[in-house]
């Protein structure tokens, strides 16, 4: 029964634009929320998100839409909840004990109220199991989890949308050609996207897990859109740049919902054909990999490419890989410039007169006299 | 004039610089004393007397090799009439030789003299003949593209904006560099342009299939063919068997008379691949040749290649065991196929025009018969031994480990914002903020999105007015400056994507016009900007050498640059006047409309584009460039000024 359905919905895709998954993850940071807190409460934010995610979901019937929280110390699903069957499909009207049971409301649409609860009780959840000391901790967010989870999420979302799904047919000669990823554009019928609502900075200690996943969504041609509402910058605009995705840094953050609305609300079709509003000037520089220190000049190991700040490493070998690596010969030259002064007080005799000095100049600079 | 009679250790001799300034030698005229040669890479130094002194000689100092003091060498010019002439002449050769010799030896000059051990004569001899045979290769080395004028030349003839930017940077570099020491700088950075011209230069067109190209044109009613001598000339190349048919029969036939019969008939046909009907004309005396062509294209063939046993088709007729009791092979025979005759031509054709280049892949002076690669192709490499891995295992360390300890040492700037609240205090604050909008989905039949965006439409200024000193989320101002923000960067972008998206097609006039300058400003502003880079270049190059003899050089580009931050200015400032124009002239047809109909027009004076800001805001990054250059070495130059001052404190 799945599997037609699932011949169905690509069927119907042929004719309207592709479904569009939109993945978010909010960065649910509490350091930096309660920091916002008198500019832009968390609870504004996620209001604001949630009417952006049933914009997405309005806008085309086949939408779909996926919540990660990217708390301070692990990543929590908010949208599908994880553990329990998707709400949609348990959803008869029995009880009003259950966390996940819908509200009655005449005046909103129940797809968008299925939704909003889970998304409002899993992070009611997250917030409540936060303890203090876990805080203390740590003063940034777990992104780069978040990140692969996105990208976990979207892989498994593509393949259960591709017209024959390996998953139900349990042919494991299907299965084969799935994987890689040469069929995206054949058979996949789903376009996806990752926004990351981001307001923790510090992420330079991730820089490698992150940079894998940009280059996994590049790869698969996700686009991660950044909104960033507080924090340093560094890594999640190159993130965008890579992936094509749309990086803000909202002036003011008030006006959220119009950002959202009007930055982020095309999918990767509609942006086909629209003009992005994208910051112009990208800051490309790498963290090293010894120091997690953002480097504007730094030195690459050239058998693994790690990154380092310092030219003098230990035993002349590099960190990751032990392969012999001497940084020595890389040492920018000290700039000589002072020679010019010797050479001025010699020119100068030598302009001057022609005395019988018999001093040993500069090989090359000149033929001054001996006697 | 390389020779000059001068006394050495008082005795009296010639003095010679070689023809290829290679060595200086001296030999005396009394065969007693030995003779001297000294090689011209060895030269350390080289002192003369002053012009006026009565006395004319000159010291060469000598660093040899294996020697660790300096051996000075003084010759006296003895000539009675012309000493000094004859001095001044050696000296001037000698002194060009040096250059000569330490610009071979690389940069470094002192050092590849002195340490080095110049390569001995015999050595330098060797490589020179061992370069010679390999001068095809060396042809695109860095060394030789860089020297070689002419190729630059066409370069800069074949690509007109390089020109410019050469030319502009040419005027505007400071005097003190020589135009060799700037052309020099200015191609190291274009070597691969070099590179690619000079590749693109040394291809030429083969030869193609001449019968296929020659068709006969119908012209009022007549045919008419076109054939040029090269023509001609290619197809007896490439088809033998014309060549004698041509032969045979031309006196008897009229060139014209052979060629046009020619062209019509069977033995064309054949020869171009076309299947041959009984409807073609038959010719009596060109017929004769149809099957002709066989046998003499197989001995040609035979004679001019020499094919590697493993693909020769014949050696199977020799070698195969099917005599043996084997069933015949049907597969890889050569047949005479007429079917497709197409085939075979075009596989001829091929093969005839391949064999008329010289390969490239190959050395032509190679021994030929079985090569290395033909060898170890018949070689059974099933039945060998497999190699050693020759890998280098690549062994990954945790990451983690190196700098898991500094992370929380690492004092970050969020940190301290975040310091303000205690960890307790940050969760009570967020938990009761959520509380607000999770609690009451009980009641209400969940949450009440539209008041808890705080989006108003109704709102109107006045209520934004009073909660300004705490703009709410959701204001209708706030949201205003969202909806400027992103048209903001949508128009940047805009303006940036149409220029690189069709970069050629969009001319500079289009894009000067978009940031509101006039054609001839953009135009200045692109060249200022071209040389200025230019210079940044060649200034980072010398300043990053740490080579003093370029001290002064470095110097001087410091202060091009700083002239070239006024040359910006001068370039606003005209873009600025420009602008003024345009206002003026707004303003003129403002206050017409006015004297015309009485009414007032609105009139905006920042509507006009363009004018110094744009030039500005264009040049920023070059202009941040440039103070970054300059900063870097006013820091480096005082710093080496009071190192030099401490140290001669200390004497």
């Amino acid at each position: 029964m799945n599997a037609i359905d699932a011949t169905d919905r690509h069927i119907k895709s042929t004719d309207g634009p592709p479904p569009s998954l939109l993945a978010i993850i909010l960065d649910t940071n509490p350091h930096a929320w309660a920091h916002l807190s008198s500019i832009l409460p968390l609870s504004k934010a996620v209001a604001s998100l949630l009417v952006f995610i049933n914009a997405h979901l309005a806008s085309g019937n086949a939408n779909e839409v996926a919540v990660i929280a990217s708390h301070s110390q692990r990543t929590h699903w908010l949208y599908p909840t994880p553990t329990l069957p998707t709400p949609h499909s348990t959803s008869t009207s029995n009880g009003h004990d259950a966390n996940g049971t819908v509200p009655e409301n005449a005046n909103k649409y129940r797809p968008f109220a299925v939704i909003e609860t889970a998304i409002l009780s899993n992070l009611t959840t997250l917030l409540n199991s936060t303890t203090a000391s876990s805080l203390s901790a740590t003063s940034t967010t777990q992104i780069s989890g978040a990140l692969s989870t996105a990208l976990s999420y979207i892989s498994k979302s593509h393949i259960r949308h591709s017209p024959v799904d390996p998953t139900i047919n349990d042919h494991s000669t299907i299965t084969t050609p799935d994987t890689d990823g040469i069929l995206g554009q054949q058979r996949v019928s789903l376009t996806s996207r990752i926004l990351i609502l981001s307001v923790s900075g510090d992420l330079a200690n991730q820089y490698i897990p992150v940079m894998n996943a940009i280059f996994a969504a590049q790869r698969q041609r996700i686009p991660i859109d950044i909104l960033k509402l507080a924090g340093d910058t560094v890594l999640l605009q190159q993130a965008c740049d890579a992936t094509g995705g749309i990086y803000m840094a909202p002036e003011s953050p008030q006006g959220l919902l119009q950002y959202l609305m009007m930055g982020f609300l095309p999918d990767a079709t509609a942006r086909r054909a629209l003009v992005l509003p994208s910051a112009g000037s990208v800051d490309f520089r790498a963290a090293c990999f010894c120091h997690r220190k953002v480097v504007d000049i730094g030195y690459v190991c050239s058998v693994c490419l790690s990154i380092f700040c310092i030219p003098s490493l230990p035993d002349s070998k590099c960190l990751t890989c032990d392969s012999h690596l001497s940084l020595s010969t890389t040492l920018t030259v000290t700039p000589a410039l002072i020679p010019r002064k010797k050479k001025k007080r010699k020119r100068g005799p030598g302009e001057s007169a022609t005395p019988a000095g018999s001093s040993t100049p500069a090989p090359g600079s000149g033929t001054p006299t001996h006697s | 004039m390389s020779e000059a009679s001068t006394s050495y250790k008082k005795q009296d001799g010639k003095l010679l610089v070689s023809r290829d300034g290679r060595t200086v030698s001296w030999k005396p005229n009394a065969p007693s004393t030995s003779p001297l040669t000294i090689a011209v890479s060895e030269i350390t130094n080289l002192q003369q007397t002053p012009e006026k002194s009565a006395k004319v000689s000159i010291k060469i100092v000598v660093q040899r090799p294996s020697a660790s003091g300096a051996e000075n060498h003084t010759f006296a010019f003895t000539s009675a009439t012309a000493a000094r002439a004859e001095q001044v002449a050696i000296t001037s050769l000698l002194r060009k030789s040096i250059e000569a010799a330490r610009a071979q030896n690389g940069s470094t000059p002192v050092p590849a003299a002195d340490d080095g051990g110049g390569p001995s004569a015999a050595m330098a001899i060797a490589q020179a003949v061992s370069a010679g045979a390999r001068a095809e290769d060396n042809m695109f080395d860095d060394g030789r593209l860089m020297s070689n004028t002419d190729l630059q030349k066409s370069l800069l003839n074949a690509n007109p904006a390089l020109r410019q930017r050469f030319d502009q940077a040419l005027r505007e570099k400071p005097d003190t560099i020589t135009i060799s020491q700037f052309s020099a700088q200015f191609w190291a950075a274009r070597v691969h342009l070099l590179r690619a011209h000079a590749v693109e230069k040394s291809q030429s067109q083969g030869t193609y299939n001449v019968l296929s190209e020659v068709k006969p044109k119908n012209v009022d009613g007549t045919t008419r063919l076109n054939l040029s001598k090269e023509q001609i000339q290619l197809i007896f190349n490439q088809h033998p068997l014309v060549k004698k048919v041509y032969n045979e029969n031309v006196p008897q036939l009229s060139e014209m008379e052979f060629w046009s019969r020619f062209f019509v008939s069977r033995l064309f046909k054949k020869l171009k691949g076309e299947k041959i009907t009984e409807t073609d004309s038959t010719d009596p005396k060109l017929d004769r040749y149809l099957n002709f062509e066989e046998e003499a294209e197989r001995t040609r063939q035979l004679v001019m290649a020499h094919v590697p046993h493993f693909i020769d088709l014949e050696g199977n007729e020799q070698n195969h065991s099917q005599r043996q009791g084997n069933r015949p092979d049907w597969t890889m025979q050569p047949n005479t196929n007429e079917r497709v005759p197409i085939l075979r031509v075009l596989n001829s054709m091929s093969e005839k025009m391949l064999a008329d280049v010289t390969p490239t892949d190959a050395d032509p002076h190679a021994p030929s018969g079985i090569d290395e690669e033909t060898y170890k192709e018949l070689q059974l490499r099933d039945l060998q031994r497999g190699a050693s891995d020759n890998r280098i295992m690549l062994k990954i360390k945790d990451q983690g480990q190196f700098f898991s300890g500094e992370q929380d040492a690492r004092g970050s700037s969020s940190a301290s914002l975040y310091a303000k609240r205690t960890p307790d205090q940050v969760l009570s604050t967020i938990q009761k903020d959520f509380k607000t909008i999770s609690t009451n989905d009980k009641h209400a039949g969940g949450l009440n999105l539209e008041s808890t965006i705080g989006v108003q439409e109704d709102s109107d200024s006045e209520e934004d007015e009073r909660s300004k000193t705490k703009t709410r989320v959701g204001s209708k101002f706030t949201r205003t400056a969202a909806t400027a923000q992103i048209m903001g960067a949508i128009r940047q972008r805009h303006l940036h994507t149409d220029d690189y998206l069709s970069s050629s097609s969009i001319s500079s006039a289009d894009q000067a016009a978009k940031l509101g300058l006039g054609p001839t400003v953009f135009e200045s502003l692109v060249m200022t900007h071209n040389t200025t880079v230019e210079f940044l270049h060649y200034f980072w190059t010398v300043f990053l050498s740490g080579d003093p003899d370029r001290a002064g050089e470095a110097q001087k580009l410091v202060e091009t640059l700083d002239k070239s931050l006024d040359r910006i200015s001068a370039v606003a400032k005209t873009a600025e006047n420009e602008r003024m124009q345009k206002i003026e002239k707004s303003k003129k047809q403002v206050d017409d409309y006015m004297q015309r109909t009485g009414k007032r027009r609105k009139f905006d004076p920042n509507s006009i584009k363009g004018g110094a800001r744009a030039v500005t805001d264009m040049m920023t990054p070059l202009v941040l460039a440039i103070k970054t250059a300059t900063e870097k070495y006013r820091r480096a130059y005082e710093l080496q000024m009071a190192q030099i001052a401490q140290l001669q404190n200390m004497v």
